[in-house]
């Protein structure tokens, strides 16, 4: 069939445009495929019995009430659990430690896995797992990362330091003793974690001997590949003998981008109970107890200022709380080394000194969680700026537009090194001005100081968000691998629909959505003619997954690249087959066009066909097919800028917070599909307000949870998060597509936007966080 | 009706319920312990029911039970008998036409991974039946009983409330219909001439 060109053909869903989702029909309807919605013949279900101490030796365990038939129980002395996780960097004064699969001779955090126990539903594993009896000898604890430690969690290190590193460049204590002013702040943020909707889930499948099996495992992880690299070392099987497959994942937020040992357990029970599907599906409380958390740190900081408010120096120290393990692949450096590497953020300072420590403690690991370490960090530099300005008595705003890194100074070497290409700053920072309408809201302000009424509170942070990390930009944690690039399969069928086969994973973020766009455009069909499929390692060749916001930049970048290359095969083929110079043909919307001629030649299905079925009709020396796989790295990475601004209104009476407007401006780059770049900014603002007002992993002295319910972890609702005005400045960012990634930056500003807000409206710094009723009016009280 | 299954290590009493879900009769034996959403998802193979928390925090597990949303993880399913039920699955027509608050879900980008969007919509649903015409503010709390990680509750909001409007837009625009039809009948009745009554 050939169409002709006209507007109302052209292709459906461009860059830039919002077409309909393809992933809503099926998650709207009940349709979609989460791993826990998985059911196999001869499935069994898995409960994990799990440590009630947070620190002690296992004395022993008995399962004597068990039948070991009807009921299998695993622990560490199980044959094949020997093996462990081992989170490797090559940084000198990073502690290697273990992570077992369950935990062995010691549990180090209350919550972690002792033992697994096998039966015939998940009621009947929870029943069997409490026919497991533990003895414990209860060992001393210790809960924070900056307290004098009681008892090394791992003998590794007995100072349960597994990870320092201090960051310096110029002379900082030269640079603060010739400074006007210098300002001191110490302030600790609240340990919370992803909490995605879905929790944790896994269905583990070996087939065949235990020497030469193949393994499938279901899982909601974000790194399917890298599980898979993980599990064929472990289980010491050829690569091609295991298949990870991450389906429909509910949410994950950097929280399923780890390995964890109840996956690896998962896997070593199967190859134990070879054709039994093994299925564990988390409940909350677990979730709570036991999943990756993080941003439980301290800062010790000083900054200089000179007379005109320019930044001069800063100088510090920052604890980091790992948790029990070092979380594996990300070590226990990941927050660490990302305080230490980003705190000055967006801000020009050559005189810089922190020293930053991950730090074991007897509580659960801490991982990778959207922002990584930098939601705390904003708000520890944001505090700096606050004091700074009001000890040179300089208006808020002003003090951080005049140490705003700009577009003349890029690209700007931080101190740590790290190249910021962006610079667009004081253009975000302007617009979320305008938009607030700040003349106004400092009237009312006024009015109410002088009248009476509730205090009201302007709050801003600046923030970068260092997304699409490249080969170059990866390397500061000293990994045994970069996570630089990604894999993408394009390939046209014989009837000229397209595949792609990307090694990304989404977990809600709308990857089959972008990537279709991407590809579409690239190659010159209609959206609807484009399918992504994703998270099967048998399917894509090679991807790291989804985390630290790579996806649009390096997955997109790859997925343009290989559909480029498809689409040149495709003219070449065109050109044989109506007889036209491949430099005046173009394929738009599925059709071959020559220039000049607003009818077409002919149809890409009638080329696909061709290059699948009729090789007779194939040009000299085109090999059959329409396919193509590329790999992009953009090597280094593409920095994205952002400011948040709100206007809050306190009641002194209670402590509460009400926020009255939320403005965030970024610059994404290219925005691919607006909606759904909006709904990444909302949703991680929610986080970021969650994290910043009410969301608190509180540990007792004993290391027992105290918030292990959402009923004490408390989550933003519908009635707490406000309305958000998003805009955007767009500037292109230097890579193919000129995208930037979009999905953390919105974390990163609520908790410092608010400490800026109460200080702006009462005077009050905040120094701890989460910033609850209490706090406030407690700090309100002390002023009285 | 009880019969007793034996398994290995314990004897378990399981009783017949009758429940008509999406309009479907089932008759299906359960334990006493098992919930309404266990049995649906593993039973029943409706596994767009969610369980998010399992401690009727979360809203993710929400059906209609009697028109009313119930949240699934805390009710058992032996409560239900003889009760009516829609689930997500009950809501688009059999062709995959999407629900209207389903559509405004997709529109308005009130979903992004989906796990908790069954709740929503169900609650939703059930919001628009007793409240047609809700603000942005009445919204809000209304939904203020699920949880959602992923939207910022932005576009959620915005769903529900394009819903309202469009479900209101259909309405009067089927009141214009029979109005219109009311008139045309009436005048083509004018027109006629008149016969005789018997």
């Amino acid at each position: 069939m050939v169409a002709s060109l006209d507007q109302s053909t052209t292709t459906a869903g461009p860059i830039g445009t919002s077409p309909r989702r393809k992933e809503d029909h099926r998650l709207l309807t009940g349709r979609g495929r989460f791993v826990s919605d998985l059911q196999l013949p001869r499935m069994r279900h898995v409960a994990f019995v799990r440590s009630t101490y947070a620190h002690a030796r296992i004395v022993s365990i008995d399962c004597n009430e068990l039948d070991p038939i009807d009921h299998p129980v695993f622990t560490a002395l199980s044959p094949g659990f020997e093996v462990g996780l081992f989170a490797q960097s090559a940084l000198p004064g990073y502690v290697e430690t273990e992570q077992p699969p369950l935990a062995r001779g010691k549990t180090r955090f209350a919550g972690e896995a002792i033992a697994a126990v096998v039966a015939d539903d998940r009621y009947q594993a929870e029943d069997a797992a409490e026919g497991v009896v533990v003895d414990y000898e209860p060992l001393p604890v210790t809960v924070r990362a900056w307290d004098e430690p009681q008892h090394p969690v791992h003998d590794a290190a007995l100072d349960n330091v597994l990870l320092a590193r201090t960051f310096s460049a110029g002379d900082v204590d030269a640079a603060l003793a010739a400074a006007a002013v210098v300002v001191r702040r110490e302030v600790v943020t609240n340990r919370h974690g992803g909490n995605p909707m879905e929790g944790r889930a896994g269905v583990a499948l070996w087939e065949g001997s235990a020497r030469d099996g193949h393994l499938t495992f279901w899982s909601g992880t974000q790194i399917p590949h890298l599980v898979r690299n993980l599990l064929a070392e472990l289980l010491e099987l050829p690569e091609s003998n295991v298949r990870v497959i991450a389906p429909d994942v509910g949410g994950g937020f950097g929280t399923k981008a780890v390995l964890y040992p109840e996956d690896l357990a998962l896997c070593l029970m199967a190859r134990s109970l070879p054709g039994t599907p093994l299925k564990w599906v988390e409940d909350r409380a677990e979730h709570l107890a036991a999943a990756t958390a993080a941003r439980d740190h301290r800062y010790e900081l000083e900054a200089g200022f000179d007379a005109e408010g320019h930044l001069v120096g800063i100088r510090g120290e920052a604890w980091c709380n790992v948790g029990a393990y070092s979380v594996y692949p990300w070590t226990a450096g990941i927050e660490a080394l990302m305080a230490g590497g980003l705190l000055t953020g967006p801000y020009k300072v050559e005189n810089y000194r922190c020293s930053v420590r991950g730090v074991a403690t007897n509580t659960a690991p801490s991982g990778p969680y959207r922002g990584v370490a930098r939601p705390a960090t904003v708000y520890a530099m944001e505090c700096l700026l606050d004091s700074g300005a009001r000890a040179l008595g300089m208006d808020s705003i002003d003090i951080r537009r005049v140490n705003l890194i700009g577009p003349d100074d890029v690209p700007y070497r931080l101190p740590t090194r790290l190249i910021d290409d962006t610079g667009h700053y004081a253009e975000c920072l302007d617009a979320c001005i305008e938009r607030l309408g700040l003349d106004e809201l400092r009237a009312e302000q006024a009015r109410r100081r002088a009248e009476g009424g509730k205090p009201i509170g302007i709050g801003l942070a600046c923030y970068n968000e260092l997304t699409g990390l490249g080969r170059a930009a990866s390397a500061g944690p000293r990994m045994p691998f970069r996570t630089g690039h990604e894999a993408c399969t394009v390939r046209i069928n014989p009837d000229g629909k397209v595949v792609v086969l990307s090694g990304v994973t989404s977990q809600g973020q709308g990857l089959e959505t972008t990537l279709a766009q991407v590809v579409a455009e690239a190659v010159g069909v209609n959206y609807d003619d484009v399918e992504v499929r994703y998270g099967d390692t048998d399917q894509s060749l090679w991807g790291f997954g989804a985390f630290s916001s790579r996806q649009a930049v390096i997955a997109g970048g790859a997925a343009n690249l290989a559909a480029v290359d498809v689409r040149e095969s495709a003219l070449r083929l065109a050109a044989e087959l109506y007889e036209a110079s491949p430099d005046d043909l173009r394929l738009e919307n599925g059709s071959f066009y020559v220039a000049g001629s607003p009818e077409a030649v002919g149809t890409l299905a009638d080329a696909a066909r061709v290059a699948y079925l009729e090789s007779n009709r194939l040009p000299p020396g085109f090999e059959p097919g329409l396919d193509a796989t590329r790999f992009y790295d953009p090597v280094m990475g593409a920095f994205a800028a952002g400011v948040q601004v709100a206007a809050i209104e306190l009641d002194p009476s209670t402590g509460e917070i009400t926020i009255l407007r939320w403005v965030c401006v970024e610059d994404a780059g290219r925005v691919v599909h607006p909606q759904i770049v909006d709904g990444q900014i909302a949703g991680s603002l929610a986080q970021g307000i969650g994290g910043a007002q009410y969301e608190h992993l509180v540990y007792d002295d004993e290391g027992n949870l105290r918030t292990g319910t959402l009923l004490d972890y408390l989550m933003p609702t519908s009635a707490e998060i406000p309305e958000f005005e998003i805009g955007h400045i767009e500037r292109p960012a230097d890579n193919p597509l000129g995208v930037r990634g979009v999905g953390e930056g919105g974390t990163l500003g609520p908790a410092a936007v608010l400490a800026s807000a109460v200080a702006d409206a009462v005077g009050i710094d905040i120094d701890q966080l989460p910033l609850t009723p209490e706090r406030l009016w407690l700090a309100l009280e002390d002023q009285r | 009706m009880t019969t007793d299954r034996v398994t290995t290590d314990r004897v378990t009493t399981e009783t017949k319920v009758e429940l008509s879900i999406n309009g479907r009769r089932h008759v299906v034996g359960v334990e006493p312990r098992h919930t309404l959403g266990d049995v649906l998802r593993e039973q029943l193979g409706l596994t767009g029911t969610h369980l998010g928390c399992e401690h009727g925090v979360c809203g993710a597990c929400t059906v209609l039970v009697d028109g009313e949303p119930t949240r699934s993880c805390l009710v058992f399913a032996v409560q239900m008998d003889q009760t009516e039920i829609t689930t997500i699955e009950g809501l688009a027509a059999a062709d995959g036409t999407l629900h209207p608050v389903q559509e405004a879900f997709s529109a308005c980008h009130g979903l992004q991974c989906g796990f908790c969007t069954p709740g929503f919509v169900l609650t939703a649903v059930h919001l628009l039946a007793t409240n047609p015409a809700p603000d942005r503010a009445t919204i809000r709390r209304e939904l203020s009983g699920n949880l959602c990680r992923c939207t910022g509750y932005v576009g959620i909001i915005s769903a529900v409330e394009r819903a309202a409007v469009e479900r209101a837009a259909v309405e009067r625009a089927a009141v214009e219909r029979a109005v219109t039809n009311a008139a045309a009948v009436a005048a083509s009745a004018a027109d006629e001439p008149s016969s005789p009554r018997h």
